[in-house]
C-alpha cells in the first residue's frame, strides 16, 4: 500500500471567504473580481477561475486575482494551471506566504517533492508553518522515499497541531513502512481517539497485527474497518483486500473470494486486487475467472512478478505451455533484476 | 503406519544394537565389525515423557560458538555456523565436528579476511568414546581451522573408506583429508578447492555418476566489511542489513578429478547462476536416475537444479513451482531438506525462512512439479511467527512418518524493538507428521522446547545407536546443544549403512525404498541438507509396529539395483553395493 496524498484541507472555506471579504472591503470595484468572488464563495470554482483570470487581464498585478484563480484551480484539481498562476503571482508578490505555501502544496500534488520542499522552506522563512503545512512537508519526504525525514516532519506536524488526525494517520503509515510498529500503533490509536470509527486507521492496525503474526486479531481489525466504512460514499478496497489476502493465507478460500470480488469492484484499476482474486479462483479451480483476473492483473501491473507467476501456473494447468513458459520467463526477468538491484541504506 | 505409542519396557538404558552385516551372496566386500556393547552415559528421568533432552554437559562437550558481535552489525555475525555428525575413525560411533568463527575488529577494514587467533575460535572435533561421552581431539586431528567458519560437508571424496571434511568460511574454504589414523591433512591448495568470497552450505554429490564425489559450494552474497548502516539511526537500533542490499554470487562447483584434485566447472555444468545460497539438499526428485539438488536462497527465488544426465544442470524451480511461495513471493530461504514425508515415493521439499513468511513445504506431485502445501499441511499456521534455520525431516518416534525438527531464532537481534511479538531467541520446533499433515508437539516433547536459543545449524544422527534419531544444534554466539532422543516407544526401526563400490563409497545419492506390511517408505542417502550442517549418512527408518521389512530396494548411484528381503527390525544393517547389474537376496 502506498500513502495517499492529503487533500488541500488547509484551504478552509472560512479562511478563504474571510480573505475574499477583506479584498472586497479594500474597495475592489472591478466587476469581474466581484463576480469571481461570488462564484468562489458559492463553490463554482470553474466559473470563479475564469472570472479571476479576466479580472487579472483587465488589471494586471493590481488585485489578488491570480492567487484566487490558483485557489479555484486547486479546488478543481487542475494543478498545472494553478502552478502557473501562482508563479506569476509570486513574481509580483515574492513575500506572499499564502502564495508560497499554496505553491508548495501544488508542487507536492504534482509529484515534485524536491521543488515543493524548496518552496516550503521559502514560505517558512516568512511565516511559521501550520500543522497541515508540516504534514505536506512530511509527505514530500515520503514521496522521496526518505522515511526517517518524513517521520521527523510528521512528528513535528502533530506536535504543532496535536489534533491533526490526518497528520497522525500519515505518521502512523510512515512508522509502519519503517517497521516501527509500536510507534505506528500509537499514531493510529491517536487517530481513533479523535475519530473512533476511522476505517483507514483500523485497517492500518490490522496490517500491524498481521506483521506481528497475529492473524486472528488482524482479521478482526479488517472486519471492523469494513463495517466502519459502510456508510462512506467512497469506501476503500484496502480492508477487503487485506482481509481476503489473509483468509487466502489461512486457506479459507470460500470466505476470501467474496471479499476480493468486492475489492475489485471498488478498485477495478488496482492490479493487486485482480491478482489476489485471480489467485483465489485458481486455488478453487475456477479457471476461466482466474484467467480473466490474472490477465487483467498482469496488464495493470506488468512488473508484478507474482501476477506473472500465478498466470504461468494457470496456463500450465490449462496446458497452454508456451504461454506458461512466457510468463515464467517474465517472472525470472523481474526477479533477477530485483536481486541485482541494491536498495539505498538509511 | 502411525500406531500407538507404548511405553518402552526399559527406557532407562540404551538398546543393545544388533549390527547385522550383510554380504552379498555371490561375492563379499569387506564388512564392518560388530561394534561393542556400550554403557549408557545418558539416562532419562524415570517416567520422563520428554522426546528430546539436552545432554550436552553430561557428554563432556563445552563448545561455544563465537560470532564476534560488533557495533557495525556485519551480517556475518548473525548467520551462525554448522555442525557435522560423522564417524571419522570408523569405530562405529558418531563423532561431532563444530565450526567456529573468528575475531572481528570494530570496525573491520574492507578486504579483511578474519583469522582465528586462539583456541576459543577453533573449530572442534569431538570423538565419541565407547561409553558415549566425547573427547575433544581437535588438536590431535589437526582440525583447528583458520578463518571465520560457516558450514561443513562430509564425504569420502577419495573412496578410501574414511570420511573427509570440507569446511566453508568467509574468505576461503578448507578441505581436510582424513588420513585414517585420527588425523587430517589440509589439502586445500593441492586439491584446488579454496574458493573465495562468502561460502556457506556445501554438499558432496556425484554430479556425473563417475563414482567419485564432486563438491557443490554455495556462496551467500557479494559482500565485504563495508560500514553500511541499516535500521534506524537511533542508539541500539542499528540492524543487520537485509540481503537485498547485496548482489548475489555464483556458487562454486568442483568436479573430482579422481586424483586428489578438483576442477571448477560451475559454468560448464550450468550451475553458475548467481544465488544467495544458504541451504542445499539433494534428491532425484523426478526419479529419472540422476541426482538433483535444491538451493535455498535468501530473499530471491529458490533454485531446483535438474540433472540433465549429461553432466549439466538446469534450474527448473519456477516451472516446477518450487521457486516461490504459493502467492508468487520470494522468501528468506535458509535451511532445506528434501525427503518423502508422505510416503508416496517422491521426495518433497521443506524450506525454512523468516517470521511472517511461513516455512515452505512443497509436495512433489510426481510429474516434475511441486505443490506448495504449507497451509494445507498445517505448517503455515504453525510457523507464521517463527524464523527457522536448520531443518530436517526425521522420524523421531519411529512410527513410519517423517516428522520435522527445526532450529529457530530471528536473524535480527533488534527485532523485538519494533516487532515485540517476534523473537531473536526462540525455542526449537518439533512438528509431528500425523500422516495427514503436521502438528506442533513441541510443548509436549520436553523442556528443551521451552528454552529460547539463537539456533542456527542442525544435524541429525543416531548418536547412541539405539534406533532413535538424536540431534545436535548450534547457536549463534552460544553453546552447542546435543539433544538426546529418548522418546518412549516400542516402535521398530532400521538403520541402514550403505557402502558403495562402483558408486561413491558413501553411497550418497542412493535411493532406498523400504516396504513393510504397513506400506513403503523412501529415502535418499545424503550427508547434506539442513543449514550449514552435515548429518549421519546412515538411512533411518521407523517401522511402527512392523517387526520386519519385507523388502528393501536400493538404487545405487551407479544404477545398480539391489533388493534385500525379510529384514528384521531394530538393527543397524550394512549393505554393500553388489558388483552386478542387479541383486536380490535375503540378509
Amino acid at each position: 500500500m502506498t500513502l495517499q496524498l492529503a487533500k488541500p484541507r488547509f484551504l478552509l472555506c472560512g479562511a478563504i471567504v474571510y480573505l475574499v471579504s477583506v479584498a472586497m472591503c479594500n474597495a475592489q470595484t472591478d466587476t469581474d473580481f466581484d463576480k469571481a468572488t461570488t462564484e468562489f464563495r458559492a463553490g463554482n470554482y470553474g466559473a470563479a477561475a475564469a472570472l479571476f483570470a479576466r479580472a487579472e487581464s483587465s488589471s494586471p498585478g493590481k488585485t489578488a486575482a491570480l492567487l484566487y484563480k490558483a485557489k479555484s484551480l486547486v479546488h478543481l484539481q487542475n494543478f498545472t494551471e494553478a502552478e502557473a498562476a501562482l508563479r506569476r503571482y509570486i513574481l509580483s508578490h515574492p513575500d506572499s506566504d499564502d502564495a508560497l505555501y499554496l505553491l508548495g502544496f501544488v508542487l507536492h500534488r504534482e509529484n515534485h517533492p524536491a521543488e515543493s520542499l524548496e518552496i516550503y522552506t521559502k514560505a517558512a522563512a516568512i511565516k511559521t508553518p501550520t500543522g497541515d503545512d508540516l504534514k505536506i512537508v512530511g509527505l514530500n519526504y515520503v514521496l522521496l522515499g526518505d522515511y526517517p525525514d518524513a517521520t521527523k516532519w510528521l512528528e513535528t506536524a502533530v506536535r504543532v497541531d496535536p489534533q491533526n488526525k490526518d497528520a497522525w494517520y500519515f505518521l502512523g503509515r510512515a512508522y509502519y513502512t519503517r517497521s516501527v510498529l509500536p510507534e505506528a500503533r500509537r499514531a493510529f490509536a491517536k487517530v481513533l481517539e479523535f475519530d473512533p470509527h476511522n476505517s483507514k486507521a483500523e485497517n492500518s492496525l490490522g496490517l500491524i497485527l498481521e506483521s506481528e503474526a497475529r492473524p486472528e486479531e488482524a482479521m478482526e481489525a479488517y472486519r471492523k474497518s469494513i463495517a466502519w466504512q459502510e456508510q462512506d460514499s467512497r469506501p476503500s478496497e484496502q480492508p477487503y483486500l487485506n482481509l481476503g489476502n489473509l483468509l487466502i493465507q489461512e486457506n479459507r478460500m470460500e470466505e476470501a473470494i467474496p471479499l476480493l470480488e468486492e475489492a475489485v469492484q471498488l478498485a477495478p484499476g488496482d492490479g493487486t486486487c485482480h491478482l489476489k482474486l485471480g489467485a483465489a479462483y485458481l486455488r478453487t479451480d475456477r479457471m476461466k475467472e482466474a484467467q480473466r483476473e490474472l490477465e487483467e492483473a498482469t496488464r495493470l501491473a506488468p512488473e508484478n512478478a507474482a501476477a506473472h507467476f500465478q498466470l504461468g501456473r494457470l496456463y500450465k494447468q490449462i496446458h497452454s505451455l508456451d504461454r506458461a513458459k512466457e510468463e515464467f520467463n517474465r517472472v525470472e526477468e523481474i526477479q533477477s533484476r530485483a536481486a541485482n538491484t541494491r536498495p539505498q541504506t538509511q | 503406519m502411525r500406531g500407538n505409542r507404548p511405553v518402552d519396557s526399559d527406557p532407562h538404558s540404551y538398546n543393545i544394537c544388533l549390527l547385522a552385516t550383510v554380504c552379498c551372496l555371490s561375492f563379499c566386500w569387506p564388512s564392518l565389525a560388530v561394534p561393542q556393547e556400550r554403557s549408557a552415559p545418558v539416562t532419562p528421568a524415570a517416567g520422563s515423557s520428554e522426546a528430546f533432552v539436552d545432554v550436552t554437559s553430561r557428554l563432556g562437550i563445552n563448545f561455544q560458538y563465537r560470532s564476534s558481535h560488533t557495533s557495525r552489525k556485519y551480517l556475518l555475525e548473525t548467520m551462525g555456523a554448522g555442525v557435522a555428525l560423522f564417524d571419522y575413525d570408523n569405530d562405529g560411533r558418531l563423532d561431532i565436528f563444530l565450526v567456529n568463527g573468528a575475531p572481528l575488529g570494530d570496525p573491520t577494514p574492507k578486504w579483511t579476511i578474519p583469522q582465528k587467533t586462539g583456541p576459543e575460535y577453533w573449530n572442534r572435533l569431538y570423538h565419541q568414546e565407547p561409553d558415549g561421552t566425547f573427547e575433544d581431539v581437535t588438536a590431535r586431528a589437526g582440525l583447528q581451522g583458520v578463518g571465520y567458519g560457516m558450514g561443513v560437508a562430509v564425504g569420502d571424496y577419495d573412496n578410501d573408506g574414511f570420511e573427509d571434511l570440507y569446511v566453508t568460511a568467509y574468505g576461503g574454504n578448507r578441505l581436510y583429508h582424513n588420513n585414517g589414523n585420527g588425523t587430517f591433512t589440509d589439502v586445500t591448495l593441492t586439491a584446488g578447492v579454496a574458493g573465495s568470497g562468502w561460502s556457506t552450505a556445501a554438499a558432496w554429490i556425484d554430479l556425473d555418476g563417475d563414482g567419485f564425489l564432486d563438491l557443490v559450494v554455495l556462496r551467500y552474497l557479494d559482500w565485504d566489511f563495508d560500514d553500511l548502516w541499516c535500521g534506524e539511526h537511533k542508539e541500539g537500533y542499528r540492524a543487520y542489513c537485509h540481503p537485498d542490499h547485496f548482489k548475489p554470487i555464483a556458487p562454486l562447483v568442483y568436479h573430482n578429478n579422481k586424483n586428489g584434485t578438483f576442477t571448477e566447472i560451475g559454468e560448464k555444468a550450468g550451475l553458475s547462476k548467481p544465488a544467495k545460497g544458504l541451504g542445499l539438499a539433494i534428491a532425484d526428485y523426478d526419479r529419472d536416475g540422476h541426482i538433483d539438488f535444491f538451493v535455498a536462497n535468501d530473499s530471491m527465488m529458490e533454485f531446483l537444479y535438474h540433472n540433465k544426465g549429461d553432466g549439466t544442470f538446469e534450474d527448473v524451480a519456477l516451472v516446477s513451482e518450487a521457486a516461490v511461495d504459493i502467492d508468487g513471493r520470494t522468501y528468506a530461504g535458509m535451511g532445506v531438506d528434501f525427503a518423502d514425508y508422505n510416503n508416496d515415493g517422491w521426495p518433497d521439499l521443506v524450506v525454512t525462512d523468516l517470521a511472517n513468511q511461513r516455512y515452505a513445504l512443497y509436495l512433489n506431485n510426481g510429474d516434475g512439479s511441486f505443490n506448495y502445501v504449507s497451509p494445507n499441511a498445517g505448517l503455515a499456521q504453525m510457523t507464521l511467527a517463527h524464523s527457522g534455520w536448520g531443518i530436517r525431516f526425521l522420524d523421531y518416534d519411529n512410527d513410519g512418518w517423517k516428522d520435522l525438527l527445526i532450529a529457530q531464532g530471528h536473524d535480527l537481534d533488534t527485532i523485538e524493538l519494533n516487532f515485540p511479538h517476534l523473537h531473536y531467541r526462540e525455542p526449537m520446533l518439533l512438528a509431528r507428521n500425523t500422516g495427514h499433515g503436521f502438528a506442533d508437539v513441541s510443548a509436549q516433547s520436553g523442556s528443551v522446547f521451552a528454552q529460547a536459543w539463537v539456533a542456527r545449524g542442525l544435524a541429525i544422527g543416531d548418536l547412541d545407536d539405539d534406533g532413535r534419531i538424536d540431534a545436535v544444534v548450534t547457536t549463534n554466539d552460544g553453546p552447542v546443544h546435543v539433544l538426546h532422543n529418548q522418546m518412549q516407544t516400542q516402535n521398530h526401526w532400521l538403520l541402514l549403512k550403505l557402502i558403495g563400490h562402483r558408486s561413491n563409497r558413501d553411497a550418497i545419492g542412493a535411493e532406498v525404498e523400504l516396504v513393510t506390511a504397513a506400506g513403503s517408505q523412501f529415502a535418499t542417502v545424503s550427508t547434506a541438507s539442513s543449514y550449514l550442517s552435515a548429518s549421519d549418512k546412515r538411512v533411518h527408518f521407523g517401522l511402527g509396529k512392523e517387526g520386519v521389512a519385507s523388502r528393501i530396494e536400493i538404487r545405487w548411484p551407479s544404477g545398480i539395483r539391489q533388493t534385500v528381503k525379510d529384514v528384521a527390525a531394530d538393527q543397524i544393517l550394512q549393505i554393500d553395493e553388489p558388483a552386478g547389474a542387479s541383486s536380490s537376496r535375503k540378509p
